[in-house]
């Protein structure tokens, strides 16, 4: 039997649907789990929390649903080597969570995501670039060296920082899984929002836990992408490797 | 609390004569609201009747919250497109954030109550001069775009599509006008009607727990803004996209509910008039009365007037008419699933009152009738003849000074980057990416639909303006690869009181039908907004303002613009 992954909706959370549906094209068996059915989340294997304005971004964004009853259920998974995807506003709760980088105690986070350089929601196609190992998580072990991914950041609160010596500490650990991209893989002038390090992605330590600031899952098919929008459309795009990475890894593990 | 009466003299001598005695003091407020120009299109009603509203493939047409037109068939079953145009001017003038936030809240209620997923927003913005040294147009300005992007982003529907342009004409009477797109299979579509044979149903009210916010917002949208306007702040209404997205999401649940105890209801948005707006037409249009007890409203505080509560125009509301036995599982849907009560203080799904088939309209409070009147006096009767000169051609001096780059008041970028153009997944061509948005909006499918809006306020001929906008808002969406299926309007004019005015606003209607005669094509839905006169009584630059939908059979076919091919 196949592994389970439960996609988490709090309130606020606005991306359940795409997130679920390309969950379930590259083969997961996935299943929406609703705050009041919170109860249900130890039976999954695998969490993911999809993007949104939990909570309505109150205090900052992911500080709120952090301390949410289902958040205890994704803390101790995430302990027991479960694997957890945090995507947008859902990398933000992961960060606040403690969980990524996962460098302090739960819930005692040691860097943010904050207001973006411009302080505004910017909406935009980018690339990532996987900076890593690929073997050293479970999500980028499907991958290539350097390989890239096409998203959409669409984000108020996307810029990471933390204090220098956590952000030398963050850089030194492996914990940037991804960095935003151009097209051609370079990296110069590609960081939309002020990023510290170009950052668009944390893991943590052990690699089961991943917090990426833009969308793959809106980069789903290649209608989705500005530069692939001939043959057959409705194909899988960039953004579903990576989650077919993720889905392989899950139904092998 | 009190606020103006914007009836007038001869209204208020009807209703007296009809009624046979005094109003009691909520009646008032309820007909003050109810036949403003905002519910009634008392003025504008007549010209309307111009445009052409038939076409092979409009499943509903106007008249209802919003219209639906046939998209296409996919595995069996047939989609239709929901498509909703209104203006929230008045309020986004006064207070530019929460006016915007609202006017995007309540299109999409009006695509919601359709029993449709809401998938696209647009907006059309016309601001007053964001070059002014004194910054107050810029702040509009922005004001308004956060407000729309705070709105559209948390509720998680992409913004594909608008225009916005930037003149002095404008310096008074900023204009937002959003438009809402939903996908519906034909088979589950829910009317703004209680059914045949709902006498003795529930009316089940869900939402935002009501308070004084908005009240009077119906008949101030009906008036000129003067120099007191400030004074009229709090009949502004207050968005809340958080509980809203929560709402949303909750009512596509009921749907499916719904759906599977083979239930057809009732369900319409609470917008202009609150609770006694909603529950008339509602009922009336089903040709029935309603008996509702205010004291059953959930309400933010006590001790509030019953007039308050019956014309209050709190935000992220709605009214169901349901079969009493399914009444239960609704609740426990939007109470206990979706935990209303816990997401915003109070908010929560209640019945409130009943069908009654008696075609009275009757509002309880204490102990108390405070409202008993005929439903169709309130809702249907209401109608003014006013003079107007069409053939007066305005000698505008509007004819340049357009602004179409507002890049300046937004930090050097286009404002829509403030708009989530990509969320749910399905965008095809995103705000600002070709001529028109375009949206893939069926998993599985190939089925492409298409939007553009257009109107162009330096063209001072209010006939040729609405010709233009038909012609342009079907260009853009043919520039796509679309074919065009639907039109809706928006005609933002000045004082209807003042027969020149009222002229323009009929020489555009003319200017739009002559157009979408031109290529058959219907209007569904649409919206007037009037009194959007300067402190001297001129009109803004004639505005209407038309958007298209179109539809593409394979998204494969979506033509690009050469420079991002």
């Amino acid at each position: 039997m196949s592994a389970r992954v439960a996609v988490l909706i709090f309130p606020g959370t606005n991306s359940e649907e795409e997130t679920l549906r390309i969950l379930r094209d590259v083969g997961a068996q996935a299943d929406l789990v609703h705050w009041s059915r919170g109860d249900t989340l130890p039976q999954y294997d695998a969490y993911v929390l999809p993007g949104g304005f939990a909570y309505e971004d109150r205090i900052r964004a992911g500080a709120i649903p952090a301390h949410d009853r289902m958040m205890d259920h994704v803390i101790d998974g995430a302990s027991r080597g479960k694997l957890v995807l945090g995507i947008c506003n859902g990398a933000q709760i992961l960060l606040e969570a403690g969980l990524v980088p996962g460098t302090g105690p739960a819930r005692k986070p040691t860097a943010a995501f904050t207001h973006n350089v411009q302080r505004h929601f910017i909406c935009r196609h980018v690339h990532v670039k996987l900076t890593i190992d690929p073997s050293r998580s479970p999500f980028t072990a499907a991958h290539a060296h350097d390989a890239l991914i096409p998203a959409w950041a669409a984000h108020g609160q996307g810029r990471l920082a933390a204090d220098p010596a956590e952000l030398e500490a963050i850089a030194k650990g492996g914990h940037i899984a991804f960095v935003y991209a151009n097209a051609d893989g370079s990296t110069q002038g590609a960081t939309p929002n002020g990023s510290a390090l170009g950052c668009a992605a944390l893991l943590n330590r052990e690699g089961n836990v991943l917090a990426i600031m833009p969308h793959p899952e809106r980069d789903a098919h290649n209608f989705n992408h500005p530069q692939r929008r001939q043959g057959n459309i409705l194909a899988p795009s960039g953004g579903a490797a990576f989650f077919r990475g993720f889905a392989d890894a899950l139904n092998a593990g | 609390m009190s606020r103006a009466i914007h009836l007038r003299a001869d209204e208020l001598a009807r209703i007296v004569a009809t009624l046979g005695r005094e109003p009691s003091t909520v009646e008032l407020h309820a007909f003050d609201a109810q036949w403003s120009e905002h519910c009634s299109y008392k003025s504008s009603r007549t010209f309307l009747r111009r445009l052409p509203t038939l076409s092979d493939r409009v499943v509903v047409g106007v008249g209802e919250d919003a219209g639906i037109v046939h998209l296409g068939v996919h595995e069996g079953e047939r989609y239709g497109v929901v498509i909703a145009h209104e203006s929230h001017n008045h309020p986004s003038q006064i207070v530019p954030f929460e006016g915007a936030a609202t006017g995007v809240g309540g299109i999409v209620r009006d695509v919601l109550c359709m029993g449709a997923q809401v998938v696209a927003l647009a907006d059309a913005l016309r601001f007053g001069d964001t070059s002014d040294p004194r910054g107050h147009q810029r702040a509009v300005a922005r004001g308004v775009v956060d407000g729309i992007s705070a709105y559209g982003n948390a509720i998680g529907v992409p913004n594909i599509a608008g225009d916005a342009y930037s003149h002095a004409g404008f310096d008074e009477n900023c204009l937002v006008n959003v438009i809402a797109l939903g996908i519906v299979k034909e088979s589950e579509i829910v009317r703004s009607r209680a059914p045949i044979g709902s006498a003795g149903w529930d009316l089940v009210l869900v939402g935002k727990a009501t308070d004084p916010s908005g009240f009077g917002g119906a008949s101030f949208s009906s008036v000129a803004l003067e120099g007191g306007a400030e004074a009229d702040k709090g009949a502004v209404q207050v968005p809340d996209p958080f509980l809203k997205n929560v709402i949303m999401r909750a009512s596509y649940r009921v749907f499916a509910h719904l759906r599977e105890r083979g239930v057809v209801a009732g369900f319409k948005d609470l917008g202009a008039g609150g609770i006694v707006g909603c529950s008339a037409e509602l009922c009336a249009a089903g040709g029935y009365g309603a008996t509702i007890d205010l004291d059953d409203v959930n309400v933010a505080i006590e001790g509030m007037a019953p007039e308050v509560i019956a014309v209050g125009e709190t935000q992220e509301r709605l009214l169901w008419v349901l079969p009493p036995d399914i009444t239960a599982d609704v609740l426990q849907i939007y109470n206990q699933e979706f935990t209303l009560p816990e997401i915003a203080y109070n908010a929560r799904a209640v019945v409130i009152g009943v069908v009654s088939d008696d075609k009275r309209y009757v509002l309880r409070h204490g102990n108390e009738i405070v409202m008993d009147v005929d439903i169709d006096f309130l809702t249907g009767s209401i109608h003014e003849e006013l003079p107007y000169a069409a053939d007066v051609r305005p000698t505008s001096s509007a004819a340049d000074g357009f602004l179409t780059d507002l890049t300046d008041a937004f930090d050097g970028e286009p404002h829509y980057v403030r708009y989530d153009t990509a969320v749910r997944g399905r965008t095809v061509v995103p705000r600002g990416a070709g001529h028109a948005g375009v949206l893939c909006p069926i998993p599985g499918s190939r089925l492409g639909v298409a939007l553009a809006v257009a109107g162009d306020p330096s063209i001072d001929d209010a006939f040729e303006a609405g010709e233009y906008a038909v012609r342009e808002a079907v260009r853009q969406v043919v520039a796509v690869g679309a074919t065009p299926i639907a039109l809706t309007d928006c005609l933002n004019f000045g004082n209807p009181h003042d027969p020149a005015q009222l002229g323009a606003l009929v020489r555009a209607v003319d200017g739009l039908a002559a157009a979408a005669g031109e290529f058959r094509l219907p209007f569904i839905s649409g919206n007037v907004s009037l009194y959007n006169v300067d402190a001297d009584g001129r009109a803004i630059p004639p505005s209407p303002i038309v958007a298209c939908v179109g539809v593409i059979d394979d998204v494969a076919n979506v033509v690009y613009p050469l420079e991002s091919a």
